[in-house]
């Protein structure tokens, strides 16, 4: 009889786990369609600031009739130091989805340990911090909290750091590795260059328009000012694309749990329904033999 | 009548996408308006206020702390870190845009002069606006 209370108690517990789940499934789909129209509303931006930047880009190479020389665009092929930072979730309860990002971050640091590059770890997200820091390896800058309530001007925050030491020529590359959104039902991990980058030249603008640039310096404030708005938008995105992509992952993880979930208790249940019987049997065999023996 | 087409737009989505008949804008070396067949110019806005002209003649008045401005000839896009929109369907609501507004660009410029001109601005504008 014991045992047929003990399969009672589980089948409650993991209904009442399937309850959770499917409220936190419930929870992911709505704060995903917020955070998918959040990236979509921001991609107006991204769609302005390349063609504004393409175009100044052009223009300045009109002027001066050579390549820009500026840092930014400088393609180190051998760089010594390198940033990295990586975007994963302030919480857990989202299936592979911090972990693949930890794994490609991983993946990198071994790759430039190979070919003996300094690399330095901003984190974004408690979750690749704790990771990091349970494995002991140093993190250069830590920022927690942002990942789930991503804002522009944490976005400049971090950045700012980064694009700095770059600049100052501390570094000489900036990675950035975030999980992005796909679709409702998958992720895509994405690893970009944040700085250098390659100029954006697109040659099909007509080249005849008689674009005047203020201040008159040859567009180099412009651009300048542009290529540090480029950057932190790239971060504000890579943040907002990295929310949407952790509510769908964390509503796929909350669903597969709560089929599981289904699934255990269809199990308990014919295991209570077997132990029943069988107790049934065993009472019913101890009462049949009781009245043999008294004949 | 000629229009521009004038487009606003923050990373945080669009703020602002219509016809108009003319925009004055905050540009780094002055204020400039731009009506329509303007000459092709690029440059750099500091905090301010942007005076939209629309087709109705009715004004709008847009709060930004930075941005960058791309005029052609029948065009114009602003891309903008912040902007709100001032106006409203109510009058506590224009009130609050405002001081969102004045908030943002107190938040940007730090001399006392570009923050009293562009508050002044604000509150000249929303004065003569018709509802």
């Amino acid at each position: 009889m014991a045992n047929l209370k003990e399969i009672k108690r589980k089948i409650k517990s993991v209904q009442n786990t399937q309850k959770t789940t499917r409220a936190m499934k419930l929870v992911s789909t709505a704060k995903l369609k917020r955070a998918e129209m959040a990236a979509k509303q921001s991609r107006v931006y991204a769609v302005k600031i390349n063609e504004v930047l393409s175009e100044i880009a052009y223009k300045i190479n009109q002027y001066k009739s050579e390549v820009i020389e500026s840092r930014f665009f400088d393609k180190n092929e051998t760089p010594s130091t390198v940033d990295i930072v990586f975007v994963t979730a302030d919480k857990g309860l989202c299936g592979g989805f911090n972990i693949q990002t930890i794994k490609a971050v991983r993946k990198l640091l071994e790759e430039y340990a190979q070919k003996n590059i300094k690399v330095r770890l901003r984190g974004v997200g408690r979750k690749g911090i704790a990771f990091f820091n349970f494995q002991g390896v140093p993190l250069f800058a830590t920022y927690a909290g942002v990942s789930s309530a991503p804002n522009y001007e944490k976005a400049q925050e971090i950045i700012k750091g980064a694009i700095d030491d770059f600049v100052q020529g501390t570094t000489d590359k900036v990675i950035l590795v975030h999980n992005g959104y796909k679709n409702m039902i998958s992720q895509e991990l994405k690893i970009t260059d944040i700085v250098p980058v390659e100029p954006p030249l697109d040659y099909s603008l007509d080249s005849t328009s008689l674009m005047e640039l203020e201040p008159l310096d040859g567009g180099e404030e412009i651009l300048n000012s542009l290529m540090q708005k480029y950057f932190e938008y790239n971060m504000y995105y890579a943040l907002i694309d990295s929310l949407a992509a952790e509510h769908s992952a964390r509503m796929q993880a909350m669903e597969n749990a709560t089929n599981n979930a289904s699934d255990r208790v269809n199990m308990l249940t014919l295991a209570y329904n077997k132990a029943r019987q069988e107790s049934i049997t065993t009472e019913l065999i101890e009462i049949i033999s009781g009245v043999e023996s008294m004949k | 009548m000629d229009t521009l087409k004038l487009e606003i737009v923050t990373p945080i989505g669009q703020i602002f996408a219509n016809d108009v008949k003319s925009v004055t804008l905050p540009g780094s070396e002055g204020e400039f308006g731009v009506l329509p067949h303007h000459a092709s110019l690029v440059t750099l806005l500091q905090a301010g206020v942007i005076d939209i002209e629309l087709k109705d003649g009715n004004h709008d008045v847009v709060a930004i702390n930075w941005g960058h401005v791309k005029v052609d000839e029948n065009s114009v896009t602003v891309l903008a870190d912040g902007a709100i929109s001032i106006g409203g369907s109510s009058e506590s609501e224009i009130a609050k845009s405002l001081e969102d507004a004045k908030e943002l660009i107190k938040s940007m410029s730090d001399s006392d002069i570009a923050i009293a001109i562009a508050t002044s601005k604000i509150d000249s504008i929303v004065k003569t606006r018709k509802y």
